[in-house]
């Protein structure tokens, strides 16, 4: 009896000093305590969260490791540039590859940060203290995006250059309002832009030098810093997003019961995830070859000139109006994304994916009704022409503020309040306006990507642009 | 409110404002920099002869950016930047076409169909006195303006 006794103390007392041991594990590390020693096993359901902010943090990390390597061959200079990059590609011993999984790995990166915004949202994630963390997660989108535009540049090939002066005339194109108002003498916020991006009135020397300190200091310090403060941030809003929440289940007890050690249980599902994202780059760095096209000719753009597939959607935006598409409306997005835990409030929805059916069903409808709305007017676009075919001579304030974008936008905003008053439910409502946000993202990315071809016209495929 | 400012306080304030003073400045002159003064880009440049350019066709300048055109009269000389993003237009029989987004000029810069927010600017083109054209980026003026051979 007291043998037996003895015996279950000692099982307790080592099984206490091996839970100590792994609690040890985080919290006495500087490196791996930005996780919590325990964590609840609804958060790491794989379809809850796809653990697509790890990959993100993974693909960051990668991303600076083939970075540094591509930076000691790379010159910043618009005659060596790209030349150092050829050198890179067909001299430097495994040069091709590193820039290859550079490339790839900074695509992914941003397929991925819209994956992540969506699981974000469609599981309610942005409630309470979430809110600052979720307007972070926005601010690290934005600074993903522009670190991919700077990172483009720097090869100084033809999409470099016609992108890069695109870029910084769409930043100009703030003059078509001020053109409007007739302020522009007075405040050129258009040109101001334009000069702080690149320096001179076309894109030269001070625009490569610009967009390379951008590129490799200051946005990647910034996104680092902002990672550091996210991280922070999920642990100090109470660990990761967990799913189900419901309501009239003891929170607390529950929650105690289905905790597990980070260490090692959650140590190894991350290294498995790094371990698969680093094979499927390899393995698509060693098939697939980073495009680079002839050297910059500032006299030439090639025709069509398509930015790379993630912002072909605002470049058929652009297509519509300079300053609608590519000012106005993603700035109107941005302001919609910062705003939607103010709008949003309604908690008893945290943690389930689209809130349940009426969710699901609110999702489908606006998957529905953007796909109709957005179509029917590209479609209009295309078969019929727009306002400047129908009315020469149309004012620029009417083709800057009437066309497929704008009109989509008010068309959304609408539906929103429509099943807002309908369901009475602000989270439905802004499942709606997500919704049909994102579907409208896809489409206009689609169009871009294999609807258009020279002179940025119509065509159903490739094998009917025509040879110029 | 006046009489409770001593010693202590007004340097307190003072030295608060300061330092705001200070640092808005040295931040100002900072952001400054990023705004260069000089472009290293002239304004007035020459264009070469007359007969280097083929007469009744737009030829393409490339330095400048524009398409010169010369007939029996004279000689003009337009744009050939795109006012929507600042792609470089292409010259056909019609007019101008922006292969990035499709704006269309018609042969006098006029906007036809497409994004673009205005017409084509079309510039001065005048005659140095060794004989060889020269062209002003500054001077604006109207598409029937004309360099006249003499």
């Amino acid at each position: 009896m007291t043998s037996q006794k003895t015996g279950t103390d000692k099982v307790v007392r080592e099984g206490n000093s091996y839970r100590m041991e792994r609690i040890k594990r985080i919290s006495q590390s500087f490196f791996l305590h930005i996780h919590s020693t325990r964590v609840h096993i609804s958060s790491l359901r794989p379809t809850y969260t796809f653990g697509l902010g790890i990959i993100l943090g993974f693909l960051f990390l990668i991303l600076i490791l083939t970075g540094v390597v591509l930076m000691m061959y790379y010159t910043p200079s618009v005659e060596r540039a790209y030349d150092s990059v050829k050198d890179i590609v067909y001299i430097v011993p495994g040069g091709r590859y590193i820039r290859n999984i550079h490339r790839w790995a900074s695509h992914g990166m941003v397929l991925i940060v819209f994956l992540h915004l969506a699981r974000v949202f469609y599981t309610g994630s942005y409630m309470h203290s979430r809110k600052l963390n979720w307007i972070i997660g926005v601010c690290m989108l934005v600074i993903t995006l522009f670190l991919s535009f700077s990172g483009y540049l720097l090869p100084w090939d033809q999409l470099a250059y016609w992108a890069v002066t695109i870029g910084s005339n769409i930043a100009a194109s703030a003059r078509e309002l001020t053109d409007l108002l007739g302020i522009t003498n007075y405040i050129d916020i258009g040109g101001f832009m334009k000069k702080l991006l690149i320096g001179e009135e076309t894109v030269g020397q001070p625009a490569l030098s610009r967009f390379f300190t951008l590129h490799v200091i200051f946005l990647p310090l910034s996104l680092l810093v902002l990672i550091a403060v996210h991280f922070w941030r999920i642990r100090k809003d109470g660990g990761l997003s967990c799913a189900d929440f419901r309501e009239g289940v003891n929170r607390e007890s529950d929650e105690e019961k289905n905790k597990i050690y980070t260490w090692p249980v959650v140590m190894w599902a991350e290294l498995a995830i790094l371990f698969v994202i680093s094979a499927v780059l390899l393995l698509t760095a060693f098939i697939v070859d980073a495009p680079l096209l002839e050297k910059a000719n500032p006299a030439f753009p090639e025709n069509p000139a398509k930015s790379p597939w993630y912002f072909l959607g605002i470049q058929e935006l652009v297509s519509y109006s300079a300053f609608s598409g590519g000012l106005l409306i993603p700035l109107l997005y941005l302001g919609f994304l910062i705003s939607i835990p103010y709008i949003d409030k309604q908690d008893h929805y945290q943690g389930r994916w689209f809130a349940g059916k009426t969710g699901m069903r609110t999702a489908l409808y606006s998957l529905v009704m953007s796909l109709v709305v957005v179509i029917g007017q590209l479609f209009v676009m295309v078969r019929y022409g727009w306002l400047r075919d129908w009315f020469p001579g149309i004012s620029q304030g009417v083709v800057m503020l009437v066309n497929p974008a704008t009109l989509s936008v008010i068309g959304f905003v609408l539906w929103a309040g429509w099943i807002r008053r309908k369901t009475n439910s602000t989270r439905m409502a802004s499942i709606a306006l997500f919704t049909a946000s994102l579907v409208a993202i896809v489409i206009f990315t689609a169009m871009g990507i294999w609807f258009r071809g020279p002179n940025w016209d119509f065509f159903w495929s490739r094998s009917q642009w025509p040879v110029i | 409110m006046l009489n409770r400012i001593n010693r202590r306080s007004f340097i307190r304030r003072g030295a608060k404002v300061l330092a705001f003073v200070a640092g808005g400045v040295a931040l100002a002159s900072l952001l400054r920099q990023f705004f260069p003064r000089s472009t290293g880009q002239k304004r007035r440049v020459n264009l070469g002869r007359l007969n280097d350019y083929p007469v009744d066709t737009f030829t393409f300048v490339e330095d400048q950016k524009v398409y010169l055109y010369r007939d029996h009269e004279g000689v003009r000389a337009v744009s050939a930047v795109c006012t929507h993003l600042g792609c470089i237009l292409e010259s056909n029989d019609e007019g101008f076409l922006c292969p990035c987004h499709g704006s269309c000029y018609s042969l006098t810069g006029k906007v036809l169909s497409g994004p673009a927010p205005g017409d084509l600017n079309w510039f001065r083109i005048g005659g140095s006195p060794d004989g060889r054209l020269y062209i002003d980026m500054n001077s604006m003026v109207t598409p029937d303006f004309k360099f006249l051979i003499t």
